[in-house]
């Protein structure tokens, strides 16, 4: 059995576009998503608004955190039967490498999803997904 | 014995913010240094609801609020010199919906401080520190120290 059950074949694609122009946060950190091989892709594209850390120059750490939890979001909401924004119980991130002024990229895994609580894993890179920039975990509550 | 004064902290914090772009952009401001906690503010701005419907702003938009204040906390500890010090991890608790239209604080302060690492605590709220609408724990990894040379010594103090 996989660690994955209960999980729709594939994404709901039509209801990820619709929730990526409804989160008004969503649209300001210019968040975008594209389907690669079945899985959801979610990019936070290169932008200097971001920068946390001049000298590096690096992004906002907490801007990379707030881009995976709404990647989690948004890859929860196409795998609902019936879509509708969930709602954020805990987030817990490592930071591995700094995100520099660069395109970033983020999967996610649903890992359980529940009548009420899913648990999904995030990770966040920029070169190589091998080499993530930040990995993290979220709880959702969903309606 | 502190290692910087009330408002030497102040000051350290308040150039360490305002070099920040994005705390710019968001409108982030050094509310106030009270010992070794520091409060930081987010005005409230309809750009960065998660919930258009309630208003409500994005969770993740207090993870910014927390890992810049908790961060920044780190320079405000009596127990260490200030330093330079990447987050290695943070976990939040999200309690409960921000109201809103209203503006955000955030306080933290360093719980735990070792040679290479400092423990930080903290919490956002709207009106009240009692009624937290997130938590937040995580810890700072001490890499340098930071060059304070260039601080007004404590009689100098403006603020």
């Amino acid at each position: 059995m996989a660690l994955v059950d209960n999980v729709r074949n594939s994404p709901n694609l039509a209801a990820l576009e619709v929730w990526l122009q409804k989160v008004p946060y969503a649209v300001f950190l210019g968040i975008k998503a594209e389907l690669n091989k079945g899985d959801i892709l979610f990019i936070l594209p290169e932008d200097k608004r971001l920068i946390g850390n001049p000298s590096l120059p690096a992004l906002h750490g907490g801007v990379v955190g707030a881009f995976m939890e709404q990647a989690a979001a948004l890859h929860l909401i196409a795998n609902m039967d019936n879509p509708a924004l969930p709602k954020i119980i805990n987030f817990s991130l490592d930071y591995l490498r700094p995100a520099r002024l660069r395109d970033t990229y983020a999967k996610c895994l649903l890992s359980r999803q529940g009548r009420f609580i899913s648990n999904i894993t995030i990770t966040a890179w920029q070169e190589h997904v091998d080499q993530p920039n930040a990995i993290a975990r979220a709880h959702f509550l969903t309606p | 014995m502190p290692v910087l004064s009330n408002s030497q902290k102040y000051n350290l914090v308040k150039i360490m913010n305002d070099h920040i772009p994005h705390a710019a952009l968001l409108g982030i401001q050094v509310e106030r240094i009270d010992g070794e906690e520091l409060t930081l503010k987010l005005p409230y701005q309809t750009v960065l609801v998660g919930d258009s419907d309630a208003g409500t702003l994005h969770g993740g938009v207090l993870t910014v609020l927390l890992d810049q204040t908790l961060g920044m906390a780190t320079v405000c500890c009596d127990a260490t010199e200030p330093s330079v010090t990447p987050t290695l991890d943070l976990r939040i608790d999200h309690l409960c919906v921000a109201p809103p239209g209203m503006d955000v604080f955030a306080s933290a302060r360093v719980y735990k401080a070792t040679r290479k690492i400092l423990f930080v605590e903290g919490c956002a709220y709207c009106e009240s520190k009692e009624n937290p609408i997130a938590r937040a724990t995580g810890s700072w990894v001490r890499v340098a120290d930071i060059d304070l040379s260039w601080l007004a010594p404590p009689d100098q103090d403006v603020v």
